[in-house]
């Protein structure tokens, strides 16, 4: 592997949804609960403010087919909003005859995020958003064509003036879909209830896994501030999937990521070195973008290529320190927790951080 | 129940939906679909005639099925129930009327399946 600078990534994958409990710089002393907090109204971008005319017409270009390629597949296709917005597999859905490599996060609150995709390569949802539709083993369509099949449809058209005063660009379409993201939150969780002082929000069960969350098993550490995530990388050790590598359609999908991030021994590349793709920064190397960890129970299986299946599964993974990765974070460390300790923390991540998930059909496509 | 969707961008999707009906016809049709997705992509018409001798059916006779695109009909109403169904992409499941969208670990469905029935209790009193 080479370890000099290299231009940045220009292109690919889904975006993300691991879970990191512990990180890179453990806590000695627990984390004061000042480092959660409620969960703000969600931000409407100067340059894209939040409208409803604008978030109906996002709606319906996510449930549009005509964003991929051969037509079968919408943004909700592995954003399934039965699925907590995800496909529910370990690696996402893929494009016919392709394959995926990472794991489709959910969108719930995804509007707080500072950092999109896996590898952190988006720095907003507009700029997100396109990524995908344009990646060869996701939804594989060609975006000037795109635009061109969007402005046959005259309620586009109309739809595109009346909110924007302009015609279809693939930008805009990306603007669209993003105000509808914006609008997929779960704030009012018992954590949310509890932080806002209402007595008895969180059950004894829960409120020990809280007290766990910020102690011993140093969660907060990463997993902090109101939308719980730090929106940093670290790399846990997570294992790669055996399976995978013997699968030539995944091979494929790593070799062009790798290749199109200028990553010189892409032809070889048989593991996802994550963030070090975008940076070339050898601390990188590995190293996974923080995911929000509310409405978790909604999202399994979790890490960026769903290595592990049950919120159990991830205690047990940080329990035992994280995984065999030389160049995993030197600080995790195994956490000693008993099973009692275990079952609480689980339940607060299970119940303690689930509130209710927007509930959607598709709408009437024009 | 199995219901066809074959993909209109493949060039023998629909010519390997034929197959599987015409064995079908001849009791097979659970030995030939295990055979089209364990030889995929070959699925020709030559090919596909190469499996029905392998599964030793009536070869005249599912030759001529195919040839004749007799099981067009079906094949249209099932394309047609997936298009008011709002389905495209293959597999997707329904267990119970829990949909499974895309190609997933067997888990997965044994793990749906328990839950149903466990959901409906001893002969299905609770539904």
């Amino acid at each position: 592997m080479s370890r000099r600078a290299l231009p940045p990534l220009l292109l690919c994958a889904l975006l993300a949804g691991a879970i990191l409990l512990p990180s890179a710089s453990f806590p000695a002393e627990p984390v004061s609960p000042a480092a959660l907090a409620p969960l703000p109204p969600p931000p409407s971008p100067p340059e894209n403010p939040t409208t409803p005319e604008k978030v109906e017409l996002g709606k319906k270009l996510f449930f549009d087919r005509r964003l991929s390629g051969d037509g079968t597949m919408n943004c909700a296709t592995c954003h399934d909003p039965e699925n907590g917005f995800t496909d529910a597999l370990a690696t996402s859905l893929s494009y016919p005859t392709t394959r995926n490599w990472r794991n489709s996060p959910g969108l719930v609150n995804v509007a707080y995020r500072k950092r999109l995709f896996h590898d952190g390569r988006a720095t907003s949802l507009e700029e997100q958003a396109l990524f995908p539709m344009m990646s060869p083993f996701e939804m594989n369509r060609n975006l000037d064509y795109l635009e061109e099949v969007l402005k046959t449809v005259p309620a586009y058209v109309e739809a595109f003036q009346a909110v924007f005063g302009g015609e279809i660009t693939r930008q805009r379409v990306a603007m669209a879909i993003s105000a509808f993201e914006r609008t997929l939150l779960s704030r009012d969780t018992p954590l949310d209830r509890h932080l806002r002082g209402e007595t008895g929000a969180l059950s004894s069960r829960q409120r020990a896994g809280l007290d766990l969350f910020l102690g011993k098993a140093g969660c907060a550490t990463c997993h902090n501030g109101p939308n719980l995530a730090d929106d940093r990388f670290h790399n846990l050790g997570v294992p790669e999937d055996p399976k995978a590598k013997e699968d030539p359609r995944v091979l494929a999908t790593a070799r062009f990521v790798g290749k199109v991030s200028g990553f010189p021994e892409y032809r070889t590349l048989r593991e996802d070195p994550g963030r070090f793709l975008i940076t070339k920064d050898p601390a990188d190397w590995k190293a996974i973008s923080t995911p929000s960890l509310r409405e978790v129970a909604a999202t399994a299986p979790y890490m960026h290529n769903g290595a592990l299946g049950t919120l159990q599964e991830v205690i047990d993974f940080y329990d035992r320190g994280g995984g065999d990765d030389p160049m995993k974070s030197p600080v995790l460390r195994p956490l000693g927790l008993s099973r009692e300790e275990k079952e609480s923390l689980r339940e607060f991540l299970a119940t303690g951080l689930s509130g209710k998930i927007p509930e959607m059909r598709a709408p009437v496509i024009p | 129940m199995v219901k066809h969707l074959p993909y209109r961008y493949r060039d023998h999707s629909r010519i390997a939906a034929e197959a599987s009906l015409a064995a079908r016809d001849q009791g097979k049709f659970r030995e030939m679909h295990l055979l089209l997705l364990d030889r995929s992509p070959k699925l020709d018409r030559g090919s596909l005639i190469g499996y029905a001798k392998e599964l030793k059916l009536d070869v005249p006779r599912f030759t001529k099925d195919l040839d004749t695109m007799r099981h067009q009909p079906e094949l249209d109403r099932d394309l047609k129930l997936a298009d008011t169904l709002g389905l495209y992409n293959t597999p997707t499941i329904f267990i119970n009327g829990v949909k499974f969208l895309g190609d997933r670990p067997i888990e997965e469905y044994r793990t749906a399946i328990d839950r149903e029935l466990q959901a409906a209790g001893t002969g299905g009193k609770n539904r």
